[in-house]
């Protein structure tokens, strides 16, 4: 780049989390006074890079520079303390206080031991003025904001606490398109005061209007770095996509199944998060959920799980309309519905009680009589899962905790798989699994839906949408934008209409592969 | 778990602890100790302290402790709190005396009357806390004011002059089969069947779900507010239930009788290593931890130590205690 010293530097930095490789020998170079993109698909590694370089986690090896000399950084305080500040995609502010006591929360200036509130005034005055929100008083309560304008108080926060690096993770992603316009303008005028910006989103064309430099990650590395305008969209979304998985993939049925449709909603609404949406499902079939993180993918398999409380519109089960009030009446009965959750961890498991406990634990009335349980069918019926889904565990009575994240997930999954649940929704069941494992699942899945499953998958992985569904749902701000199928399910038609652009207009693809 | 599992059924009979050492937990193991130690600190203030007799009267008076503490388990291994404990013994313990005050109907009801008097205040604290989602320590607290609001109106304030029926003395004071009181004979009864419930049932394993992680249970498709009912409910009955027998014992009720065992319930159980958050711990352990606290009472007493002094070492021993075990998160 133009000639400067390099402000602050990555190198070699790797990070695991359990068996699973976050980041490998990842490097990253930020000069001061330029804004510097990171791309890469979910799951390619930028959250964990960030997280490193505020402090968040430590990394396993690798070592920061700053300003020539190098930094460790124990928490994000002692990182904000030497200048690196990060706008994280989820807010951070305290809804019940004012905006200027938000501003200063971390260090409020302080007179006699009481916080100065003159001074603390003034703060947010200056720093709301920075983050060209003038326009918000500093003693309006944060709750009463929209959220666009929370999000400005969150750029103001973070200038408050007088970054020379500052980073926006997604920061934009909840904004209006007048907000983004004026935090665009912000952003320059703070390139131009001598900071360091590094920009993290999904959409290319704010990349392109405000990059000096790209980095582009997969799969844990930085995969290429170049000064932006030098690549063309093609190139760039070839370079986030890679190709390595496509071979793991089961191959699809021919042509689509005629079976009966098992699942379906109609108009389906629930607060802002769903939107008017309606699907079937067919037995034998997998649906998949594409589109951006939190477009109400999730909110959508708890609605038709019966967790969410106030839905509007109507699902029905094998063509007859049911109301579903519970997790209890979707997956017993005559409904057989399972839901493989979010987060094993707080959602699928109980991490401390044993394997045998946990894989028994939704089928529990299946296999007591009279509320006691039958140890034999138990001990059975767990010997079948565990063979079916080559379950690694060093004994059934150790805690579910102990193994790793692969063969949890597998034990999530096994639970279900003794109700032999005819519907089974899936909420991006990969996350933080290894290549090996996700393979298995791949298999599973497709086992399932022969064996007549209705099969509702969401994944933030676009590989895997395109590798095992019959069909995808792109959703965007809670509702369903598009439907793609069969040779229309590409790479190019699911990343555009994620971002809910007609593929042309952006001309990120080149044509399809077929 | 594994111990629960494997040395639990035993456990309601005290157990014989070689058999199960090598699996127990560590809190038991302690607790055990605890137990060992107190008896040889005793033994060197006065000879009888090991004399069969007086182990025996120990076991009697722990009895009570430990059916109500039976409950409070329930209770703490879903990860909440019973307040209502107090005066759930003494509705059920006058409302079995006012009972028999009806003729020879109501000698024959007294019994199940007293416990459903019990299980219903449990039933509103599970109402309270299931489905109206309040914190069970507010709730269970404010359901004890109004039982002990309700009980001040029907005695009027004064001692009750209602005294128990003979099946409630028979049942705390009586000997079925010879030189093992009835009493502790109950709470054998009871602990087993607690066991059995915490270990074989498809209640237990929820009940230990919830505890360890109400929202995968919930989405594991359980009844999670069906459980957490039942579970006060039980609380309830089993606390009325040791007011019954209490009142058998003294062969009367009395206002208050129950505020000695608030804390000495829950603290039995903590001390026998149930986790205070919640989705972990042993019958056995709370068997222990009953000992242990009765036991450490009577020693306390025999050393004429004052009732100030009494509650001063509970709270110091149960801080104890949780600083060594509790903190260990439910889960991680």
């Amino acid at each position: 780049m133009d000639g400067t010293a390099p402000l602050f530097r990555m190198e070699g930095i790797s990070k695991r989390y359990g068996g699973v490789r976050a980041l490998e020998k990842a490097e990253l170079t930020v000069t001061a006074g330029s804004i510097h993109a990171i791309l890469g698909e979910n799951g390619a590694g930028k959250s964990t890079l960030i997280k490193i370089m505020a402090g968040v986690v430590a990394p396993d090896e690798g070592r920061m520079t700053l300003d020539g000399s190098e930094v460790t950084f124990a928490s994000p305080a002692a990182a904000n303390q030497s200048g690196i500040v990060c706008i994280f995609q989820e807010l951070s502010l305290i809804p019940e206080l004012s905006v200027a006591d938000n501003i200063v929360i971390s260090n409020p200036p302080k007179r006699f031991g009481m916080i100065d509130r003159k001074a603390q005034r003034k703060i947010a005055e200056e720093a709301l003025a920075r983050a060209g929100a003038s326009d918000i008083h500093p003693r309006a309560l944060v709750k009463d904001l929209p959220l666009s304008r929370r999000q400005m108080v969150e750029i103001a926060k973070a200038l408050a606490r007088k970054p020379r690096i500052l980073i926006l993770d997604e920061a934009t992603s909840a904004l209006t398109a007048a907000d983004v316009a004026r935090v665009f303008e912000v952003l320059k005028r703070l390139r131009s005061e001598g900071l360091a910006l590094l920009y993290i989103s999904h959409r290319m064309n704010e990349i392109a209007e405000l990059a000096d430099h790209c980095t582009v990650f997969r799969n844990g590395r930085n995969v290429a770095s170049y000064p932006a305008g030098s690549k063309s969209d093609n190139e760039v979304v070839e370079l986030m996509i890679g190709r390595e998985y496509s071979h793991i993939f089961p191959p699809k049925p021919a042509s689509a199944p005629a079976a009966a449709t098992v699942l379906e909603a109609r108009n389906l609404s629930w607060a802002d998060r769903l939107d008017n949406i309606s699907l079937s499902v067919r037995a034998g079939e997998v649906v998949g959920l594409g589109g951006l993180d939190g477009q109400g993918q999730r909110e959508l398999l708890l609605a038709f799980f019966g967790v969410l409380r106030g839905l509007r519109g109507e699902v029905l089960i094998d063509g007859r309309p049911v109301s579903i009030a519970s997790p209890t009446a979707a997956s017993h009965g005559r409904i057989g519905m399972a839901l493989i959750p979010e987060d094993r961890k707080t959602e699928g498991l109980m991490l401390p009680m044993t394997v045998r406990e946990n894989l028994s634990f939704a089928a529990l009335d299946r296999l007591s009589k009279a509320g006691i349980i039958d140890r034999a069918a138990e001990q059975r019926l767990i010997d079948d899962m565990v063979g079916l889904l080559a379950i690694k565990t060093a004994g059934l009575d150790i805690p579910v905790g102990a193994l790793s994240g692969g063969n949890q997930q597998k034990v999530v999954i096994a639970k279900w798989l003794m109700r032999q649940p005819r519907i089974i929704l899936l909420n991006d069941p990969t996350r933080g699994i290894d290549v090996g494992t996700k393979q298995e699942l791949y298999q599973l899945m497709r086992k399932l839906a022969d064996a007549g499953a209705a099969i509702l998958f969401y994944s933030t992985d676009y590989d895997e949408l395109i590798g095992c569904c019959d069909r995808v749902l792109v959703l965007y701000d809670g509702a369903v934008k598009r439907e793609l199928v069969g040779a229309g399910l590409t790479e190019h038609a699911l990343i555009a209409s994620a971002l809910n652009i007609h593929g042309d207009d952006v001309r990120i693809g080149q044509g399809e592969h077929a | 778990m594994s111990e629960t599992t494997h040395g639990g059924i035993m456990g309601g009979i005290a157990g014989r602890m070689p058999k199960f050492i090598r699996r127990a937990d560590p809190a038991v193991l302690t607790a055990f100790a605890c137990i060992v130690v107190l008896l040889l600190l005793g033994s060197l203030y006065s000879r009888n302290f090991l004399s069969p007799e007086y182990l025996l009267q120990q076991l009697k008076v722990a009895s009570f402790l430990g059916v109500i503490a039976t409950g409070m388990m329930l209770v703490i291994l879903l990860g909440q709190i019973d307040l209502s404990v107090p005066w759930a013994v003494a509705a059920g313990a006058m409302m079995a005396c006012a009972a028999a005050a009806y003729g020879s109907v109501g000698v024959a009801l007294a019994i199940p009357f007293g416990v459903l008097c019990g299980v219903a205040i449990g039933i509103v604290n599970g109402i309270g806390v299931a489905y109206l989602r309040i914190p069970s320590m507010i709730i269970t607290l404010a359901t004890n004011a109004v039982a002990q609001g309700l009980m001040v109106v029907y005695t009027g304030g004064f001692s009750p002059q209602d005294s128990a029926t003979a099946a409630m003395r028979y049942l705390a004071t009586g000997f079925t089969i010879p030189g093992v009181p009835n009493a502790v004979i109950i709470w054998a009864l009871i602990g087993a069947a607690m066991v059995f419930a915490l270990t074989r049932t498809s209640f237990g394993r929820a009940v230990y779900g919830i505890g360890n992680r109400e929202r995968a249970a919930y989405l594991s498709g359980i009844d999670t507010r069906r459980v957490v009912m039942i579970a006060f409910a039980v609380s309830g009955g089993l606390s009325a239930f040791g007011g019954v027998l209490l009142a058998g014992y003294a062969s009367k009720a009395a206002q208050s009788m129950g505020d000695a065992y608030l804390l000495p319930s829950i603290a039995a159980v903590v001390l026998g290593g149930t986790s205070i958050l919640g989705g972990r711990g042993s019958y056995l352990g709370t068997v222990a931890g009953v000992i242990l606290i009765t036991l450490l009472q009577s020693i306390l007493s025999v050393m004429q130590m004052p009732e100030a002094g009494r509650q001063i070492i509970y709270g110091v021993v149960i801080v104890a205690m949780l600083l060594l075990y509790g903190r260990a998160p439910a889960s991680r």
